[in-house]
Parts: C-alpha cells; sequence; structure tokens
C-alpha cells in the first residue's frame, strides 16, 4: 500500500478511536451540567461486568402507568414525561410512543401490559462500582429497608433532551460509596 | 548450527557422498532456519506479553477507582490508547519487524477495549455487551490492513464470535454483522492462503475460520424444528468440501482444519439424527422461512464448491464425505414419507460413512482415519444401545465383533506396512 494511504489512514484510525470515546464523554458532560437532575426511588442488586467491572442494577419504582389499554409491544421505545412528587422524587406523569413537547422526559424500553398498568424499564439502571463496594451496597440498601424508620435509595439522574445520565445513587443524600464505608 | 548435523555432514563429505557445495548449501540452509528461528519467538511473546499487559489494564481499571476524580479517571481512560497509538505510529513509521507491528496491534487492539470500557464506567453508560463489543471490532478494524497484522486478524475473528454469540443465543436477534466483520477479513486471508500456504499464521486461521463459522452458526438458527439438523449438515458439508481445494488438501491434514472440523461435525449430527427423537419429536410443517432461506443458500454454495471441484477435476477418487451432505438432504425429505425411513437411512449413512473411512484409512496406510472409521462404526453401535431392546448377549457380542475389528484391522494394516518397508529394501 501507498505510504500516503497508509498515513491517511492510521490518521482516520486514530480519529475515530478518539472521537467514539470523546463524543461519548461530551454527551454525557452536556446532559450533567444542562440537564435537570431528578431522584429516582430505587433498590440496587450486585452482578458484574467482564470488563466493565463490578456494578449494581438498579430496580426503579417509576416502573409503569395507568392505562386502559396496552400501548406499546415488548422492546418498543417509550417515551416517559418526568415530574417529581411531593416529596421531591421522580414521577412517570403521562407515557406514550411519541416524544411528547413539553418538559422533561426519559425514553423507556417497554414490557408488559397488566392489570391496567403498562410496564417498562428505565434505560438508566446501571451504576458502576468500586468492586470491593458493589456488593457492601447491596447489603447496605437491604439493611436500611429492613429499619422501622425506612431509608430512601434513589438515583441521581440528569435529564436533558433525549438523554438521561445517571450520576450517583444515594441513601439518605449520601452517595452510596461513602456509605458503605460507613462505620 | 546443530554440532550433530556439522558431525554428520563432515562424514558425508569424506565418505564422498555429497560434494562441498551442497554441504555447503545444507550449512546454509539450517543457518537461514537457525536467524528465523528467535525472530519468530520475539514475535509470539512480543504478542503475548502485549496481550497479557493490555488485559492486565482493563482488569486494573474495572477495579473501579472511586477515590480518583472523574477527570483522573478520564486520562487513564485515554492512556492505554495513545500508548498503543503511539507505537503503531512508530512501527508503521519506521516500518520496524513483524514482532514490533505485532506487538503493538495487539496492544492498540486491547487499548481501545480498555479506553471505552473506562469511558462507560466514569459515566454509567448502560449500553448492552453486543453493542460494546460491536464499537470495539470497528475501531479495530483497520488494524488489520495497515499493519498486516495476523494478531489483529485472529482478534478481530475472536471478538465478532464472541459479538455473534453474545447477540444472537438465547433471543431472537440474528448477528448479520457478523457476516460482515468475517468479510473484512477475508482479502487477507485469501492472501494469506497465496503468499505463504504453508505458513504457522494461516494454518491458524485455516483452523479458526471454520471454528467460528460452527460456533456463530446457531446464533442464525431458530431450533424449532429439524430443519436445524439439515442447516448443521449443510454447514459442514460446505466446510468438508471447502477443505478438499488444492490449496488445503496439498498440505498436511493438521493444517486442514476445514475438512477435519467438517468431517467431525457431519458425523457428530448424523450421529444424532441416527436417533428417532431427531425425527419423531418435531413437526416438519413448522419450519421457518428464514430456516430455509439459509439452508438452501449453505446447501447452494456447498453445491457449487462440489462443481468448483469437478471443473478441475478434484473430485476423484470418489470420496462418500464430500457427498454426505446431498444424501442427507434425500433422508430430509424422507421423513415426510415415514420419519422411521429417515432413521434408518440415517444409521446407514453413518455405517456408510465408517466403512468409507476405513477404506480411505486401508488405502492410503493411514493409522489416523482407520481407526476414525473404526470409532465411527463403534459409536454408532454404542448409539444404538441406548434406544434398541437388544439382548446383553447380543450386545455384549457385538462390543467383543467390533474390539476384535479394532484389533486385526490395525495388525492387518501393521502387516501391509511392514510388506511395503521389506520390498522398498529389496
Amino acid at each position: 500500500m501507498n505510504k500516503l494511504v497508509i498515513g491517511g489512514l492510521f490518521i482516520l484510525m486514530v480519529l475515530a478511536q478518539w472521537y467514539v470515546p470523546g463524543n461519548m464523554i461530551s454527551q454525557e458532560e452536556k446532559v450533567l451540567t444542562e440537564g435537570t437532575m431528578y431522584k429516582f426511588k430505587t433498590e440496587p442488586i450486585d452482578p458484574s461486568d467482564p470488563f466493565r467491572g463490578k456494578y449494581i442494577v438498579l430496580n426503579y419504582e417509576v416502573n409503569s402507568f395507568r392505562s386502559d389499554t396496552a400501548i406499546c409491544k415488548y422492546y418498543d421505545k417509550l417515551y416517559v414525561s418526568i415530574g417529581v412528587d411531593s416529596l421531591g422524587f421522580a414521577k412517570a406523569t403521562r407515557i406514550g410512543l411519541s416524544e411528547p413537547e413539553i418538559g422533561d422526559f426519559v425514553i423507556a424500553d417497554c414490557s408488559g401490559f397488566y392489570n391496567g398498568k403498562q410496564s417498562f424499564s428505565l434505560p438508566f439502571d446501571t451504576y458502576y462500582m468500586n468492586e470491593d463496594k458493589a456488593l457492601l451496597a447491596e447489603e447496605a440498601v437491604r439493611e436500611v429497608q429492613r429499619d422501622s424508620l425506612p431509608s430512601v435509595c434513589f438515583g441521581v439522574v440528569y435529564v436533558l433532551g433525549d438523554r438521561a445520565v445517571l450520576d450517583d445513587v444515594q441513601i439518605d443524600g449520601v452517595s452510596i460509596k461513602d456509605y458503605v464505608e460507613k462505620p | 548450527m546443530n554440532s550433530r548435523i556439522d558431525k554428520d555432514l563432515r562424514e558425508l563429505r569424506e565418505a564422498h557422498v555429497i560434494s562441498d557445495e551442497v554441504s555447503q548449501r545444507i550449512t546454509d540452509y539450517y543457518q537461514a532456519k537457525k536467524s528465523g528461528g528467535p525472530r519468530k519467538l520475539f514475535a509470539i511473546f512480543g504478542v503475548l506479553g502485549s496481550l497479557l499487559i493490555g488485559l492486565g489494564i482493563i482488569l486494573i481499571l474495572a477495579h473501579n477507582w472511586d477515590n480518583f476524580s472523574r477527570f483522573t479517571k478520564t486520562i487513564w481512560a485515554f492512556a492505554p490508547l495513545v500508548i498503543g497509538q503511539l507505537a503503531v505510529g512508530f512501527s508503521l513509521l519506521k516500518n520496524k519487524s513483524r514482532a514490533w507491528k505485532e506487538a503493538s496491534a495487539t496492544f492498540l487492539y486491547v487499548g481501545i477495549g480498555a479506553s471505552i470500557s473506562l469511558v462507560s464506567q466514569i459515566y454509567n453508560i448502560p449500553g448492552d455487551m453486543p453493542e460494546f463489543l460491536m464499537t470495539w471490532i470497528l475501531l479495530g478494524a483497520l488494524l488489520v490492513y495497515l499493519l498486516r497484522s495476523y494478531t489483529a486478524v485472529l482478534l478481530h475473528l475472536i471478538m465478532a464470535t464472541v459479538y455473534a454469540c453474545n447477540l444472537g443465543y438465547f433471543n431472537e436477534i440474528n448477528p448479520w454483522w457478523y457476516l460482515a466483520m468475517i468479510a473484512w477479513i477475508i482479502p487477507f486471508y485469501l492472501r494469506m492462503l497465496r503468499e505463504q500456504p504453508e505458513g504457522n499464521a494461516t494454518s491458524i486461521l485455516n483452523w479458526a475460520i471454520p471454528l467460528s463459522l460452527a460456533i456463530t452458526f446457531g446464533a442464525f438458527v431458530s431450533e424449532a424444528t429439524n430443519i436445524v439438523f439439515l442447516m448443521y449438515v449443510g454447514l459442514f458439508g460446505l466446510l468438508y468440501n471447502l477443505g478438499k481445494l488444492e490449496v488445503f488438501n496439498s498440505g498436511k491434514l493438521r493444517r486442514n482444519g476445514y475438512a477435519i472440523i467438517g468431517s467431525l461435525g457431519m458425523i457428530y449430527v448424523f450421529m444424532l439424527v441416527t436417533f428417532e427423537f431427531a425425527w419423531a419429536e418435531f413437526n416438519p410443517s413448522e419450519h421457518l422461512t428464514k430456516d430455509i432461506v439459509i439452508t438452501v443458500g449453505i446447501f447452494g454454495m456447498a453445491c457449487l464448491v462440489l462443481l468448483y471441484l469437478a471443473s478441475k477435476k478434484k473430485l476423484l477418487p470418489f470420496n462418500l464425505f464430500q457427498y454426505a451432505f446431498l444424501i442427507f438432504g434425500v433422508i430430509f425429505v424422507a421423513q415426510y414419507w415415514d420419519f422411521q425411513l429417515a432413521v434408518v437411512l440415517s444409521n446407514l449413512l453413518v455405517f456408510g460413512l465408517g466403512i468409507f473411512a476405513i477404506r480411505i484409512g486401508n488405502l492410503r496406510n493411514n493409522f489416523g482415519v482407520l481407526n476414525y472409521g473404526l470409532l465411527i462404526i463403534t459409536i454408532l453401535v454404542a448409539c444404538r444401545f441406548f434406544d434398541t431392546n437388544i439382548d446383553f448377549i447380543v450386545r455384549g457380542l457385538l462390543f467383543v465383533a467390533i474390539g476384535v475389528g479394532f484389533f486385526l484391522a490395525n495388525y492387518m494394516m501393521y502387516r501391509k506396512q511392514q510388506k511395503l518397508k521389506s520390498k522398498d529394501h529389496e
């Protein structure tokens, strides 16, 4: 191959290899700095990924919406409008197959329809943690939920346009990373 | 050079068996061979070193150092990528040795994975595994041609296989992009076959490509009906016939992964279809259109390879294994009349292949092929013990008979070889 072509292709490859992670970072940073913050009540469990390490999967309380009929099929994109309840936690205010004209929304994966409720799963359900802390985090949440005065575990999510970024998971306002280190 | 060879050469020269010139050429040959050795070793250890360091970095980063700030972690995310890019750039610019190129390509390939893993980790990007693997494969694909790196081809193939399995198994999505990933390396592979058909790297790919195809094929199959057997037989028939192409068949059998995987795969599937359940528990009217299209496509390709071999007059001497997929096609159709007929014919086919392998082994004086044939018949008989009500005495006698057959066939082959040797001496 011509040296010029090799050089050109090499630069193209290097740029692509920079662009993909760089673009991921810039999109996420934009949502974190410009987006609106919501607190989604949740419950974590801890699995593992061979490349990205340990993480906790978050089961959000916002996972269904009242409806007379099924709105979508499995794996359809579902637009879930987001509002805030009296305690300051996120709640679904409307669901539909098209983007709402006003207000913040997140794009969820549609699941089943049962008992007058259309179920869905929110996409930001993965929170990567230090490998020594992931299991402790799951146990900590189970522990606080058994207490007589149950604590609240929630995901701090920033929403901007059609993107949502999970920034932190907190128990009673303390980051779960620090909470598990408490004596 | 080896002092033993040196000593032998001196002895041969003194005995006037070889001339001084021939002796010098032999010495030169061994010298050249010897000097190639360490370079090859250096390349292998370079690749292994890069792979281990790269994978180690991924694991260290996967620990998730949450006491570092997001910015520090982001710098770490790019570090392996930049080091890999610099090493590859240096290899290209200075046109460094093969060892350099292979090692730097390996490190960059793993560095790409480390980088996107860590960014996903820092920002809790949930993207599923196939999507992640696809990004990784695409970003590393150019390395194959830029550095003409064998390791990059192998890594690309491994990653593509993992991607297809991840996406296609246990759900209904077909990993069609896998085919594009394979197509991407074909020009490079063809060039390797042309330039160094006996090379070690080519031999590794001669095994890796059919293995990858055999592993991922299930990701395209719905497994709803017994057409799955026909599909797999088509694939293994295609691989076997590819293995009979001049480029693969003229070398050593151990370098011909196509023929070996094709043959073993066919025998495995044929063994399964000798059982009644393979035919009785499926409703042949429930075949999916997609499965039928894939079957027709793969049988079409296998027939094209057969026609090509025929045009090159490479179909002689007759080899039953090459046509076994077509015969099975007829057996598959026979199930529409009576599935018992299909069971009987399948048993006959396996028996015929076993006998045929014994015959080939005998003609070629090859113990390996002879015993392969005997093994096929032994497994067939053993399988029949599970679903037939034959008396224990008869079963026992059958096993004894096969054992005696094993012994006799090998003994006769041994005698034949001894005779040939003594004839050669005369």
